[in-house]
């Protein structure tokens, strides 16, 4: 975290090389990211990144906290993508509670639709400031208009724009709000146009071209070695894809492809990622036109608070309420490991409870982390400037990297 | 449906393997240290080519008091397809850990193990034998004990003892700090000088 805590060889002077350090406040570094950098000119000759400038302890705060209100926690790792950690913490706690399978089916489709919106509205983010480092800014534009209606309907579901904390244990916060789907087919018409935009303003551009292609080339073995998962992965063309090999929430219903690259380069990445994006509305489409009436939590008021309206005439659901608010669910012992799809990769929580009714242990595997750290696989022998391109095109989130 | 409710058990989270086994789609498998990098390898042998990730656990009533979790996954070292990756076998891995008994190091079968070994470190203060700079990744190099640890106060010992910090003090070592592990002895004796100083008639009337 700081210079002299910096491993002795990275300090160490031959007399042709330099130490330069790159952050914590460099702009292009997707938050504090810190990278002391061996450079022999402008090309690198070694790259150590350093996190934790961000730590805050979520971790350890989930520990003390109901199962409940530790998801609030956990949603504020992965800032971009919300929806992604609230859906994989519940469904971790779901299968420590043993009711996977009790989840009504308009949840579960809820909860695809939220998932998928958060990835969309995660690439946008990515590929909006993807395009700052590049010294493109219209792109920024086009794209944060895009999450702007995203962050409206979240904010219609559940009530806050950047953590809605909608997906709960046992199902969803309570039913699509009035206006949501006409918002949904607002958003599902306006998608096609502004995505040819997009890939009329950056794909075929020639200077973003001339920045990505062939940059921060990972190959298939050094990606797995590494452990990058996600578009990271798959640009290196290893179709891997948590909604494919472990499914959850319903997902093998779904018809989508995985877009894959062979390449595995920079500009792979950003174009399986512009590819993802089109898959995620292929998806929601489906769900759009299959959205089933129905309950939307679990029936069993021990783990779901009973409705608002059910408290003023029902002594049991005055009960019921008071209980989960004021010291929560338990959850019987046990430990599991859940992992989701998220935009960045391989979302995992290994939840540990010992049956009281605050989490034991909750560790996350942050995807973030695992991807940024092939960074010191990919980055010597390459130019400072390229550094900032891979640094971009790996799509780190320093909440999630540092938690 | 049947209550989900059950009563707790006393030092239930000490071996959830053992309470229970099939509540995941990884096989799980409990490694004794001496053998840990032996069969790591041998896993990486056939097959687990992915270490997805690396986590412990704190159960400060057992001894060895730590669990270090590996999930492994196997996954071909080559471009794949959807159809040749399919349902890819996923292993858990736990080993028993303590404090002054270090673990051997991953990182010589895959270049991932890096970070998430420093952050056990750091975090747990479970020491990594081989690591090739094992230091502090999260916290700041200067700081003090461990605070995943079960005994590390949430608060964090310094906040602990002063109501309002210095913001400028990065490191808790200033401060005063206990080492982790005499922090719940430090809070009793600061709540013990306390009632002290409050005097007999005030704990009266609180009683």
């Amino acid at each position: 975290m700081s210079f002299t805590a910096l491993s002795p060889e990275i300090v160490s002077r031959d007399g042709t090389s330099m130490v330069l350090s790159m952050g914590p406040q460099h702009p292009s570094t997707h938050g504090v990211l810190q990278i002391m950098l061996e450079i022999e000119g402008e090309s690198i000759v070694k790259a150590e990144p350093e996190i934790g400038y961000l730590h805050t302890g979520i971790e350890k705060n989930c520990e003390n906290q109901f199962w409940t209100t530790a998801q609030t926690n956990v949603e504020r790792m992965d800032y971009l993508a919300p929806s992604s950690n609230a859906l994989c913490y519940a469904l971790g706690v779901e299968r420590l509670l043993g009711i996977t399978n009790d989840i009504p089916r308009r949840a579960q489709q809820i909860r695809v639709l939220n998932a998928e919106l958060t990835r969309i509205a995660s690439h946008c983010v990515w590929l909006g400031t993807g395009g700052l480092d590049l010294g493109a800014l219209s792109v920024f534009f086009y794209t944060f208009d895009l999450r702007e209606n995203i962050l409206d309907m979240q904010e219609a579901a559940g009530g806050a724009r950047m953590h809605p904390n909608y997906i709960r244990v046992g199902g969803v916060n309570g039913d699509l709000p009035e206006g949501y789907l006409e918002r949904l087919d607002a958003l599902i018409e306006k998608f096609p146009g502004r995505m040819r935009d997009l890939r009329a303003l950056v794909q075929a551009n020639p200077i973003l071209q001339d920045r990505m292609v062939d940059v921060g080339i990972l190959s298939p073995e050094e990606a797995v070695q590494w452990s990058v998962t996600g578009p990271s992965l798959r640009a290196s063309g290893v179709a891997y894809d948590v909604r494919r090999a472990f499914p959850y929430s319903g997902y093998e219903e779904y018809d989508f492809d995985l877009p894959t690259r062979d390449e595995g380069d920079s500009y792979a990445r950003f174009l399986v990622r512009l590819d993802e994006m089109e898959e995620s509305m292929r998806i929601i489409r489906q769900v759009r036109e299959r959205l089933e009436p129905g309950p939307v939590v679990i029936d069993d008021a021990k783990i779901v608070p009973p409705p608002k309206e059910t408290i003023a005439l029902s002594m049991e659901a005055l009960i019921h309420h008071f209980k989960i608010m004021t010291e929560g669910f338990r959850v019987p012992p046990g430990d599991v490991y859940q992992s989701v799809e998220g935009p960045r990769g391989e979302l995992g929580f290994y939840i540990v409870s010992d049956g009281g009714n605050h989490p034991y242990r909750i560790r996350t595997r942050p995807a973030s982390m695992y991807n940024l750290q092939a960074l010191k696989g990919m980055a010597p022998g390459n130019l400072i400037a390229d550094l900032v391109v891979m640094i971009g095109s790996m799509d780190p989130v320093f909440g999630e990297v540092d938690r | 449906m049947p209550s989900t409710q059950s009563p707790p058990l006393l030092g239930a989270a000490i071996d959830p393997t053992a309470l229970r086994p099939a509540i995941d789609d990884a096989a799980i498998e409990r490694v004794d240290r001496a053998q840990l990098h032996a069969r790591l390898a041998q896993l990486k042998d056939q097959g687990y080519s992915m270490l997805l990730d690396l986590g412990a656990a704190d159960y400060p009533a057992r001894e060895p008091r730590f669990d270090v979790v590996y999930h492994l996954l196997k996954m071909p070292l080559r471009k794949t397809g959807v159809e040749q990756v399919g349902k890819p076998a996923r292993l858990r891995v736990l080993c028993a850990a303590g404090e002054d008994e270090p673990l051997p190091t991953a990182t010589d079968l895959w270049l991932s193990a890096d970070w998430a070994e420093r952050e056990i470190f750091d975090l747990f203060g479970i020491r990594f034998e081989g690591h090739p700079d094992l230091r502090r990744i999260q916290m700041p190099h200067d700081w003090e004990g461990h605070p995943l640890r079960k005994d590390y106060p949430l608060r964090g010992p310094a906040r602990e003892r002063s109501p309002r910090p210095a913001f400028a003090l990065k490191s808790n070592v200033n401060a005063g700090t206990p080492p982790s592990g005499k922090t719940l002895e430090a809070l009793s004796e600061q709540i013990a000088r306390r009632a002290a100083e409050r005097g007999p008639g005030n704990g009266e009337r609180n009683a």
